[in-house]
């Protein structure tokens, strides 16, 4: 027997809308180069444009501006005290709002009863953007180190107490009903069944709140402070010393960066049994 | 949902229970495990009345209902994990299971990295290895491609008689309830009540050689006539 196919039209498709340009730069090598060249296309043109008087330097400064301060700033150790402190203050925040928030959400899972009443409270305070505390919190908490963890707390725990509480709603039934099956307390229930299944939900808050930690330590500096990077950039774009504004923001996005790998290799070392596939995408 | 409907069964029976979709048989699965309350009605059990078998039951269902963050090791644990059981002493059972069932060198791999029938089979050990008294079965391996079916029907079968189980299945493969089951319940649509229990004559030592038992078509066409007469009282949306 044999089988006969005429024309092959979808296969014939599939070879042509493949691109061989791309598919060569699409490796590691090959990404980090074009992400290397955007990078110093952009401050080449910044820099040009500088230097033949097409943007003001007094108003967004010069790469070259920033580079040898950055150098200097590092020489000194000023950029370092500078950046300890708004890292522990946010690290600080974060920690300790994260796991806050967390406990609290999924301790509301226990009671139906009180998950539902205190839930329009939950949407009252998340409704509130939270920085408009910060000039109260520093009135309570003064100056110092307590209240920009403070204004990081208050950024973190609600949005790690909503994503905690909606996972643990979300917790697969059917596990949970299995467990009943065998003879499971509520407990048991809480702690191998619905615990573990939030846990990619609440490292996923990990993400958005080691932003908004900083978003606290920054903005706690802004108001009132005598250290940190955000005292740095509030007292040099005062002074329209632009330059040092730009260090204490690349610095700022630095850290962001570092913190961001961290939690993925928190997620790594927490959730084995997600990474155990290796296709994470569909191909379009 | 349900209404007059009683039933009884054996030590180490294997019952199956098939009857028209939404006829509430998952219902009375989750009555015995003790998921829900009955308005009405009771259960004995060796001759006691009782509310549920809860902890009593091994339930089994369409989905392997495998915890995903667990391995195949710590999956089959779980049910002894809840009963207390001493870490080595359910270990070493667990290992003399994955053997006897071919997962051995599989108990490090998490759900994800299994075939579906591994996966089954997985449930189905981590059922077993609690020893309990009844095994509810609500439809197992329809979610399994035929070949994996038959053959998990067998290990099944194997399983139950090493183990000396009672198994109530429910199915809606008649196929599979005539080559697995000592009886067979029908049940009626909506309200579910039990229309014919039929005794299952079939002495064969395999699901497989089992349907090709002379008798078999017989049954087989016994409940289709059954559950036929059903889709003409009741027409609409009722599909077997």
């Amino acid at each position: 027997m044999t089988i006969v196919i005429r024309d092959t039209p979808s296969l014939q498709k599939r070879k042509r809308r493949a691109a061989p340009r791309l598919a060569a730069l699409d490796t590691t090598i090959g990404r980090a180069l074009v992400q290397a060249v955007a990078v110093a296309a952009f401050f080449a043109a910044w820099e040009l444009g500088v230097r033949l008087g097409w943007i003001s330097n007094f108003l967004v400064g010069s790469p070259v501006g920033i580079f040898n301060l950055t150098i200097r700033l590092i020489a000194n150790g000023e950029l370092l005290v500078d950046t300890s402190y708004t890292l522990f203050e946010a690290i600080l925040g974060f920690v300790i709002g994260t796991i806050m928030g967390s406990l609290l959400g999924l301790a509301l899972w226990y009671s139906v009863f009180v998950a539902r009443l205190v839930e329009p409270f939950i949407v009252a305070i998340n409704s509130v953007p939270k920085i408009a505390l910060a000039p109260i919190i520093v009135l309570w908490f003064g100056t110092g180190l307590v209240s920009k963890v403070a204004l990081s707390v208050s950024l973190t725990a609600i949005v790690a107490l909503i994503a905690a509480y909606q996972a643990a709603k979300d917790a697969d039934t059917d596990l949970q009903s299995l467990l009943i099956s065998m003879g499971a307390t509520k407990h048991q229930v809480f702690f191998k069944a619905v615990v573990p299944s939030t846990l990619p939900a609440i490292i996923a808050t990990f993400r958005i709140n080691i932003g908004f930690g900083l978003v606290g330590a920054v903005v706690g500096e802004f108001i009132s402070s005598q250290h940190g990077l955000g005292h740095m950039i509030f007292t040099a774009s005062s002074l329209y010393d632009l330059n040092t504004v730009w260090v204490g923001l690349f610095t700022l996005m630095v850290i962001g960066f570092i913190l961001y790998y961290v939690i993925d290799i928190i997620e790594r070392a927490t959730l084995p049994w997600k990474l155990s596939s290796t296709t994470h995408q569909v191909q379009v | 949902m349900l209404e007059d409907l009683s039933f009884s069964i054996n030590e180490r029976d294997f019952v199956s229970i098939i009857g028209p979709s939404g006829c509430g048989k998952t219902t009375i699965f989750n009555i015995i495990a003790g998921l829900l309350e009955p308005d009405s009605g009771s259960i004995l059990y060796r001759g006691e009345e009782i509310e549920s078998l809860r902890g009593r039951v091994g339930y089994m269902m369409q989905k392997d209902l495998l915890f995903p963050w667990r391995t195949v090791l710590q999956n089959v644990l779980l049910g002894l994990e809840m009963k207390g059981v001493a870490r080595e002493v359910a270990e070493a059972r667990a290992h003399e299971y994955l053997k006897q069932f071919g997962l051995a060198g599989f108990e490090n791999a998490y759900p994800k990295t299994l075939s579906g029938g591994m996966r089954q089979r997985v449930a189905l050990i981590r059922t077993l290895i609690m020893d309990p008294d009844i095994l509810l079965l609500d439809e197992p391996f329809s979610a399994l491609d035929y070949q994996t079916r038959l053959y998990l029907e067998g290990v099944l079968k194997d399983a139950v008689e090493t183990y000396n189980k009672t198994v109530i299945l429910v199915t809606h493969d008649i196929d599979e309830a005539v080559a697995l089951s000592k009886r067979v319940v029908v049940l009626s649509g909506r309200p579910a009540r039990v229309k014919t229990v039929h005794t299952i004559d079939i002495d064969a030592r395999s699901p497989i050689a089992a349907r090709s038992d002379s008798q078999f078509s017989g049954y087989f066409h016994a409940l289709c006539a059954e559950l036929d007469i059903q889709t003409e009282k009741t027409p609409a949306g009722t599909t077997t």
